[in-house]
């Protein structure tokens, strides 16, 4: 069918209505791109509830509490690590810097889980040993 | 529906439909659930030739009986073809009865596609995801995705509808 | 009219053609397999299982299994908890044997041949040196003490009484810790708690201990990445990639648990003989078809040095790959072309 064909298939009110559609969605797609949410975010959660959600282009330092303890966390060239602990082991400060998995405090019931799916050959690993 | 012809003719038409969607489910995609929707191409056919009661009915047994072929007949998958179907068809004949002379297949196509989006999603977010959120997320993708496929339908069932007027006199006793 | 009865006729042949078509298609198509993946908190870890079907519900109820599982067996062998089956042997070592289950029975059966095949590097009776450290106080015991309790430290004083289910610890002040077998045994059941509800692919980590069955979507092995234990940050926090087929992986490192004291560096993994940590490697990690063996073998390698480490891995049909104390990567022979280096070695 030559293009002369199909636009002759088509009438007025057709044209309009598909280039509105056309117009609409993609102001839609654009709109929906600068409101999307963590896509690159560390999630907080307390008992297993998430209550602190922050993306990782802006350094800070957060104090997390929970019944059972409180943690510092902070987060620093897109990295996050937490820097002192009230549990007794200190595992969790001990797991220095990471830019994505989890780091738990047990004790506390805290975890911090940084959400960046990973490029590049992190995507192909599929679980770490060490 | 008086006449023995008609009967045979919706029962022709859905199967028609029905081996469209068969086959479309063939092919491989990316993303599973999305389809173009070539059953579509029989309903608007079948809107535009025979009227609003055949199309739906065209629609209706499509849609239950891909359902029950496929297995999933009264499962998530056959409630959201069913609002889509359902709803696609109450639009287009809505803006038919309205403004009948401003759409052509392509539009009518189009309205059809949009409300039978628009109506998938509502289903999705009232019965399976409660979340409001990821549902608005995709809509503006669904709707370009929907504008685009409904496109290709309505200029098909455009073609069709051309080719069977051209064998006029094997179509007897047309109600419209 | 005959012609009527002609179109009739046919229109119903093609109808029924359609449907026809229609009914083989649609009950054709072929469900995909997908990844399934999720991650609990248990043996005071992150345990991540992965598995690969077509059904979710499928692998709900396999993962659900699997957890349940691997909690099951914690309740049997926590160091920590009084209630667990180790407690109990542990509470009355010297007095006398206590009644297991099969798979306590099974782990430390299998703890004393990795004992004897290791010569002693590795030993679960380390408990009493090991609980008088402490790597988040930063505590370091006393010469002393730790001479005064080697004499407890020796897997030979195990007594395992088959007939009757039982597991005695001849010496009072005998402690036994199954933290270095327990997360690998635990993959391995769960792995086969997993393939018991009809999985036929999947991952198993506790903690670091990896078991993997089965092929990827794609068809390739399960990936696994070795840390590197001299990361700096994330760019080599991994220093090679191994693919496992129906393997498993563990990896002992000095860079787990451990403090710093006066420029020496106080880790968890204790020389049996000596009470201190061994300083032979960085880093040992070992492949094997069980988790148990690897769990226990990549500790006892890691005590016994990058020379007699590779030397037994050979013996034993394993597989490993070790960073000595400078760096230096020892590998088994068997590894070459199965194992792809990430970072400039």
């Amino acid at each position: 069918m030559s293009l002369r064909q199909t636009i002759s298939a088509t009438t007025l009110g057709d044209r309009i209505l598909l280039v509105s559609l056309i117009l609409a969605s993609c102001a839609g797609i654009v709109f929906i791109k600068d409101v999307l949410p963590n896509s690159g975010g560390v999630i907080i959660e307390v008992q297993g509830k998430p209550t602190h959600r922050y993306l990782l282009d802006q350094d800070r330092t957060v104090r997390v509490e929970s019944p059972y303890g409180q943690l510092t966390v902070e987060i620093r060239g897109k990295r996050v690590r937490v820097i002192q602990a009230s549990c007794q082991n200190k595992l969790c400060e001990h797991q220095g810097w990471v830019s994505h998995g989890a780091i738990i405090c047990l004790p506390a019931r805290i975890s911090v889980s940084v959400g960046v799916p990973d490029k590049s050959g992190d995507k192909r690993i599929d679980a770490t040993t060490g | 529906m008086m006449l023995p012809q008609d009967n045979y003719r919706i029962a022709l038409l859905s199967a028609y439909a029905i081996a469209l969607h068969a086959f479309e489910s063939l092919i491989p995609m990316p993303i599973p659930w999305l389809r173009v929707g070539l059953a579509n191409i029989i309903a608007i056919t079948t809107f535009i030739l025979f009227g609003f009661r055949s199309a739906m009915m065209v629609t209706l047994i499509r849609v239950i009986l891909a359902s029950l072929f496929s297995g999933s007949f009264l499962g998530p998958g056959f409630i959201l073809s069913l609002g889509g179907g359902v709803s696609s068809m109450l639009a287009m004949g809505l803006v038919l009865s309205l403004v009948p002379g401003l759409f052509g297949p392509v539009g009518l196509s189009l309205i059809g596609a949009l409300s039978h989006n628009l109506s998938q999603l509502f289903l999705a977010y009232l019965l399976f995801i409660q979340k409001i959120e990821p549902v608005l997320l995709i809509t503006p993708f669904l709707i370009l995705i929907g504008t685009i496929t409904g496109t290709v339908n309505g200029l098909a069932a455009d073609l069709l509808i051309k080719g069977l007027k051209n064998n006029q006199e094997s179509i007897q006793n047309t109600r419209r | 009219m005959a012609f009527n009865v002609q179109r009739r006729i046919s229109s119903c042949l093609l109808l029924g053609l359609f449907c026809l078509t229609g009914i083989s298609l649609l009950s054709c198509s072929a469900p995909k397999e997908q990844v399934y993946r999720k991650s609990m908190v248990q043996m005071d870890t992150l345990v991540t299982i992965t598995v690969v079907t077509d059904s979710a519900d499928r692998a709900e109820k396999a993962m659900e299994r699997a957890f349940g599982e691997i909690s099951r067996l914690d309740t049997l062998f926590n160091f920590f908890s009084e209630k667990s089956e180790l407690s109990m042997i542990n509470s009355n070592a010297g007095l006398s044997g206590v009644r297991v289950s099969p798979e306590t029975m099974e782990v430390v059966e299998k703890a004393i041949e990795a004992s004897e095949k290791t010569g002693g590097a590795f030993d679960v009776t380390i408990g009493p040196e090991i609980s008088q450290w402490n790597f988040s106080l930063k505590i370091k015991p006393e010469d002393e003490s730790i001479k005064k309790r080697l004499g407890l430290v020796n897997y030979k004083l195990i007594q395992l009484d088959k007939a009757k289910s039982t597991i005695h610890l001849k010496e009072k002040g005998m402690l036994m810790d199954l933290g270095g077998i327990a997360k690998g045994y635990a993959a391995d059941k769960a792995v086969e708690e997993l393939k018991k509800n009809r999985i036929t692919s999947g991952l198993v980590a506790v903690a670091g201990e990896v078991k993997a069955f089965g092929r990827k979507p794609d068809g390739k092995g399960w990936k696994v990445g070795i840390k590197n234990p001299r990361s700096t940050g994330k760019n080599d926090e991994i220093m090679a990639m191994v693919e496992l087929n129906d393997a498993a992986i563990s990896t002992s490192g000095d860079y787990q648990r451990y403090f710093i004291l006066d420029g020496n560096r106080f880790h968890h993994i204790l020389d049996p003989k000596t009470g201190y940590p061994a300083q032979g490697c960085q880093s040992a990690s070992v492949i094997a078809g069980d988790g148990v063996y690897t769990d226990a073998f990549s500790t006892g390698v890691f005590v016994l040095g990058p020379q007699k480490g590779i030397a037994l891995l050979e013996q034993m049909g394993f597989e490993g790959l070790i960073v000595d104390k400078n760096g230096t990567i020892h590998t088994t022979p068997g590894l070459k072309g199965k194992i792809e280096f990430t970072t400039n070695h």
